[in-house]
């Protein structure tokens, strides 16, 4: 375990660790383009240069590896000029065409010109130029003036998604990234080339030109779209949900995600949505928020026997919300829906995994804790001889993933009433034409909770933002179905008002009562 | 506290105050009618003002050379907007040398505060403020100025071209 010592703080690192990962572990600012963590080491952006006592010239960051003893700083100013000129050089071709970059705001060659001031070009020659707009695939579109050449992209597809569909291709000013002849860039996971891209050369076909990224807003939450249930970012703003982005999760998902997964956010906005309550009584519609829908429905669970009810729940819920469905329904009719049985224990190896729901393991601990051992068989012949006669049913958020969704509704619309909770609207629901319900839910982006992963990891989340602000949650519902209503946590008195940045010399509020005698308006 | 007293000494002498604005008064109408053209007032409606170039009346999208719309829809202008009152739908242009350009650009002018920082914003000259600002409406009339009206309504002649050309800064290897 060498020590070394960076901009005069002192670290240990790991046997064969380079300078960069020694500064990533303290913490400490350094520019860089073509190093990525997750991939191996190239070192072409030369933007890492730092000093390294007892050597003459500046050396990179990333390739250098840190022997005992070592003194680093990247805080002089032969450096920082350094910096400047290297960074002068990746600017002879960029066109700093900032305004319409789709990553003006979240790139670090902006960031980096910015802060030095290389607004102007030092050449007297004119810009090479290179391809822009050029299609390399289904989802991403390429610029390569904008291009610094930092190899990231080459090197993912090299390394991590191993389809090599990327390259270098000519020589010097001329080199520009392209896909080899035939091929193009279509892989499960292309659109990771886009996040690690330093610059806006590689930008998402879905996303680009939709918003600026400074109008967006962004939350930590759990992947849906399947059960390995990577970290990732959601960005938003009041218009809906935009984009989804990775977080690195050493235990999950590494710096990577799908493409798959990025679709996620499509579900949650609004157009998607089941805004109204539906109410079904013999033919007549009616529309009605939710909370309301789910206070009627009560009187159809309430006069229902408890051995002819049945809840079917779906791998798309929190482990919360089953608890208290779990709990609050105190039937043993409790069925679990699966979608795409035969392909539930699928990997592709890297990430991507057959079972679509982000919560199998969740509902199934929760089912065996509550002892419930039940077979899906047995409901569709309860459902045909009438034995159960009002099925509630927890819907699933991502209709995409269930291909079987209208043989199901088709099949719950056989009993005599069916309370349906669902954040997504579907056509389908055209199929209920006797009693039924249709409560909107929340999506998993308005609420908190945990999900419980294909490992059996347990992964809270945070609520991000409210888009249909009168759905209930599957906890609230089941409350109000059951004829309770909805327990509101209270904060203790001592707690509703914590100071949390309180000065030392501020004035707290019963000194101010006393203070309003001396300070009376006027009075001075 | 001092305190004043307003109440007046009770005088006779206002008489000659009113003769003298009386004269003032009547100095001002034999000078207005001896020489029309220095009068400051104006005949408005029928005749109007012209105000300095720097003038910030209401809005205006310059054009290329070609006629299209100058503007690539960066959102600087929005995003600077104190009002909020623009907003800018960005899309993809088939030519590849354009990339982006609004398909729909809306100022609310109710909302528009006029302060010009929207044309500071501008790296392009795209938007300007101009002369005009006697847009008075009548109840229901559009006060959400489009793409049609801020560049193309007929003052402008076929719209105001930009100074920022793109062929021009492409030749010189911007």
């Amino acid at each position: 375990m060498p020590k070394c010592t960076i901009n005069g703080q002192e670290v240990e690192v790991k046997e064969g660790s380079t300078i960069m990962q020694a500064f990533y572990q303290l913490d400490q600012g350094i520019a860089h383009y073509c190093y990525h963590p997750g991939l191996s080491v190239a070192g072409v952006c030369r933007l890492c240069v730092v000093d390294i006592e007892g050597n003459p010239r500046p050396q990179i960051a990333c390739n250098t590896v840190v022997t005992e003893g070592m003194k680093v700083s990247n805080q002089s100013e032969k450096i920082k000029d350094g910096v400047k000129w290297i960074l002068d050089f990746h600017l002879i071709n960029h066109p700093l065409d900032c305004p319409i970059c789709d990553q003006a705001g979240e790139c670090g060659l902006q960031e980096q010109y910015m802060e030095y001031g290389k607004y102007n070009s030092e050449m007297a020659e004119p810009k090479v130029k290179k391809h822009k707009v050029v299609d390399l695939g289904p989802t991403v579109v390429l610029d390569s003036e904008r291009c610094i050449l930092c190899s990231r992209c080459v090197r993912f597809t090299d390394e991590v998604s191993k389809t090599n569909e990327l390259g270098l291709f000519n020589r010097g000013d001329k080199t520009e990234i392209g896909t080899f002849e035939g091929k193009e860039l279509n892989n499960k996971y292309s659109l990771n080339t886009v996040d690690i891209c330093p610059v806006g050369a590689l930008t998402s076909k879905d996303f680009r030109f939709r918003q600026r990224v400074w109008y967006l807003k962004n939350s930590e939450t759990v992947c849906t779209g399947c059960s390995t249930g990577c970290n990732v970012k959601v960005y938003y703003n009041k218009e809906g949900a935009f984009r989804v982005k990775p977080v690195f999760n050493e235990n999950v998902n590494g710096h990577w995600m799908c493409d798959e997964g990025r679709d996620i956010y499509k579900f949650v906005n609004i157009e998607h949505r089941q805004t109204l309550a539906h109410k079904m009584i013999g033919g007549q519609k009616s529309e009605m928020p939710a909370g309301q829908a789910a206070t009627e429905a009560f009187q159809v669970v309430k006069s229902t026997p408890s051995e002819k009810l049945a809840v079917v729940l779906t791998g798309q819920y929190t482990n919360e919300e089953y608890e208290a469905v779990l709990k609050n329904f105190k039937t043993k009719n409790v069925f679990h829906w699966k979608n795409l049985e035969n392909s539930m224990n699928d990997f592709d190896g890297l990430l991507i995994r057959g079972d679509k729901n982000p919560n199998t393991k969740g509902l199934e601990a929760a089912m065996k804790a509550a002892g419930i051992h039940t077979n899906w068989n047995d409901l569709e012949k309860s459902l045909s001889s009438g034995a159960i006669t009002t099925v509630v049913v927890a819907g699933p958020e991502n209709l995409a993933v269930y291909p079987d969704f209208a043989d199901k509704v088709k099949l719950m619309a056989q009993a005599e009433n069916v309370i349906w909770m669902t954040a997504c609207h579907s056509e389908q629901f055209k199929a209920f034409n006797q009693s039924a319900f249709v409560i909107p839910t929340k999506s998993y982006l308005e609420k908190a909770g945990t999900f419980t992963n294909h490992a059996g990891l347990n992964q809270s989340f945070k609520k991000a933002t409210t888009i249909v602000s009168h759905a209930l949650t599957l906890s609230e519902a089941s409350f109000l179905l059951t004829g309770q209503s909805i327990p509101i946590a209270v904060a203790p008195q001592a707690a509703a008002f914590v100071d949390v940045d309180r000065r030392a010399d501020q004035v707290m509020i019963e000194n101010r009562k006393k203070n309003e005698f001396v300070f009376k308006r006027g009075s001075l | 506290m001092s305190v004043v007293n307003n109440t007046p000494n009770k005088s006779n002498w206002y008489f000659s105050s009113i003769l003298g604005g009386l004269f003032i008064t009547a100095k001002h109408l034999i000078k207005n009618l001896l020489n029309k053209d220095k009068m400051i007032t104006l005949n408005y409606p029928e005749e109007k003002y012209e105000y300095s170039p720097r003038f910030k009346g209401n809005h205006v999208l310059t054009v290329k050379k070609d006629g299209a719309i100058r503007c690539t829809a960066c959102m600087l202008c929005a995003t600077n907007c104190p009002a909020e009152c623009i907003k800018i739908t960005a899309a993809e242009h088939n030519d590849p040398t354009v990339e982006k350009f609004p398909i729909a650009y809306e100022i609310d002018v109710l909302r528009c505060v006029f302060c010009g920082f929207c044309e500071e914003a501008c790296p392009v000259d795209a938007i300007r403020m101009g002369p005009e600002w006697q847009t008075p409406g009548s109840n229901g009339s559009q006060f959400i100025y489009d793409i049609n009206h801020l560049a193309y309504r007929p003052q402008l002649k076929g719209g105001v071209v930009s100074v920022v050309d793109e062929v021009e800064r492409h030749k010189s290897g911007i």
